[in-house]
């Protein structure tokens, strides 16, 4: 479980934050979306324990890891390597192979395990990140802007991936984006942000089966009304 | 106007003969020319009498110096005081750059004072080496540390701050202890700039060595230069002079290779 409780962040002569109040139930993919800028990233920040919150409280039940946009690889290991740091300590030998060889087959890297990040696509990298994430086997995972440097393709593709992924070994995850399309595809519940100091200026409930298709119904209708609530329509 | 016709066949093979081509036949060729116009302005009277050496006078002095064993000893003496004057810097500059680089309070206390040391000529500590070390080996290697133990703290200092901040949140994320998170990122991450100053600072501990063979030593190529002056032989000092610059070359060289080791490729290919 997660809970923030009145939080405020402020950077000095800067509220980024300000009475920010969220719950996040257990197993639920909680997806924040809002303009760049209005402070999702230093939401998450709180959220993994990176940054201590100026104001308010947050009440976290578990381990995190979060996910990045780029660049959260470790450049000097292999796929494998990587991948290998993010499984949790205790794992006899032989069980960590194992591990290893489930994720890389998960992903579908298996026939990169030994090459270096900087060799691979940046498809192939979040993936990668993603592996390395999920391998952790914490209860929490936060995504943060994780397919934003990708085409749109290989995000699509990559969505889809999560969203069977996370059927197959639930988790609480708090996915922040500035991608409506992103936002209503995969959240079951979506908190739409405003700009600086961030505030929650509505709540979307999207009891809709993934994956979803653009024209289902409820689907076209959330990203309507995100769109009208952030001024874009 | 209308285009041309035109086709692109693969070229692969032709273009990396070319490259062998010119990385090996062309440094040989500007070599040649070099030789060639020395030779040349030599026979046509350009040089003073005792100026320049006879090119054919220098290629005796290598028959003679390699006959005699005498060129062989002393660049393994220099090569043997450059090796332990580096490694000594090596072994407490890194550790120290980590902690200049990754504490904000040691860093603002001592890089002034790094800075300081890095800006005095190594020549200059001649002096207190002989009165130290008295002569030998040890006063030239501890030249060679001076001259590079500045330089790599610094280098190392800058790489460890310049970390990204994002790996050490993924580190935190795993839970990593803070001497974990010194060995298995911080040093990892910089190992590229790391190989960059080290073939810097041996460039550097190669240049200074024959300065501190000139005044400190009896032995080393920096002294059979200075011996060669001392007997008129510059012939012989042609010949030290061209010694040192193709271990310098070699040197690099080898620790060029170091940038080729698979988990430090990535700082030099992107």
């Amino acid at each position: 479980m997660l809970a923030l409780e009145g939080v405020g962040f402020d950077y000095p002569g800067l509220v980024v934050i300000d009475g920010l109040d969220l719950t996040v139930a257990e197993g639920e993919l909680l997806v924040c979306v809002g303009p760049s800028g209005c402070g999702k990233s230093t939401l998450l920040s709180l959220l993994g324990g990176h940054a201590a919150p100026t104001r308010g409280t947050i009440t976290r039940n578990g381990q995190s890891r979060t996910i990045y946009q780029d660049g959260g690889l470790f450049p000097w290991l292999t796929v494998r390597e990587n991948i290998a740091g993010g499984l949790p300590r205790g794992f006899a030998p032989a069980e960590r192979t194992k591990k290893i060889a489930e994720w890389l087959e998960i992903t579908r890297l298996a026939e990169f395990a030994d090459t270096y990040p900087h060799q691979l696509s940046g498809g192939m990298r979040q993936r990668c990140e993603l592996a390395r994430a999920l391998a952790a086997e914490t209860d929490i995972l936060l995504l943060d802007e994780p397919f934003s440097a990708l085409d749109y393709q290989t995000r699509t593709r990559m969505r889809r991936e999560l969203v069977a992924t996370l059927a197959e070994r639930p988790r609480t995850v708090v996915f922040v984006t500035h991608d409506i399309e992103e936002a209503v595809q995969l959240g079951d519940r979506i908190v739409v942000l405003g700009s600086r100091p961030t505030s929650v200026r509505r709540v979307l409930e999207l009891p809709i089966p993934r994956p979803r298709q653009p024209a289902a119904p409820g689907v076209a209708e959330a990203e309507q009304a995100i769109m009208d609530e952030l001024g874009l329509s | 106007m209308a285009p041309r016709e035109w086709r692109l066949a693969s070229t692969h093979g032709a273009v990396s003969q070319c490259a062998a081509v010119s990385r090996i036949v062309f440094p040989l060729v500007t070599g040649l020319v070099m030789l060639v116009a020395w030779w040349g302005l030599y026979e046509a009277g350009a040089f003073p009498i005792g100026t320049v050496p006879h090119p054919w006078e220098v290629v005796l002095a290598f028959r003679d110096e390699l006959a005699s064993g005498r060129l062989i000893a002393d660049t393994i003496a220099s090569l043997y005081r450059v090796a332990w004057g580096f490694i000594g810097a090596m072994v407490f500059a890194v550790p120290l750059g980590l902690v200049v680089g990754r504490s904000a309070a040691t860093r603002s206390a001592l890089l002034p004072w790094i800075n300081f040391f890095r800006s005095l000529s190594p020549i200059a500590w001649i002096p207190f080496a002989i009165i130290w070390f008295g002569i030998g080996d040890p006063p030239a290697i501890f030249i060679i540390f001076i001259a590079t133990f500045f330089q790599i703290t610094l280098a190392t200092a800058a790489a460890a701050s310049a970390v990204p901040r994002i790996y050490y949140r993924v580190a935190e994320d795993m839970e990593l202890s803070a001497t974990a998170k010194l060995f298995e990122i911080t040093l990892p991450a910089i190992l590229p700039q790391l190989v960059t100053a080290f073939r810097v600072a041996i460039g550097v501990a190669w240049m200074v060595v024959v300065a501190a063979e000139m005044i400190a030593v009896r032995s080393g190529l920096g002294f059979l230069i200075v011996d060669a002056r001392n007997g008129l032989r510059m012939d012989l000092v042609v010949c030290g002079m061209i010694t040192i610059g193709a271990i310098g070359i070699g040197l690099d060289l080898l620790f060029s290779r170091l940038a080729r080791i698979p988990s430090v490729r990535w700082g030099f290919d992107r």
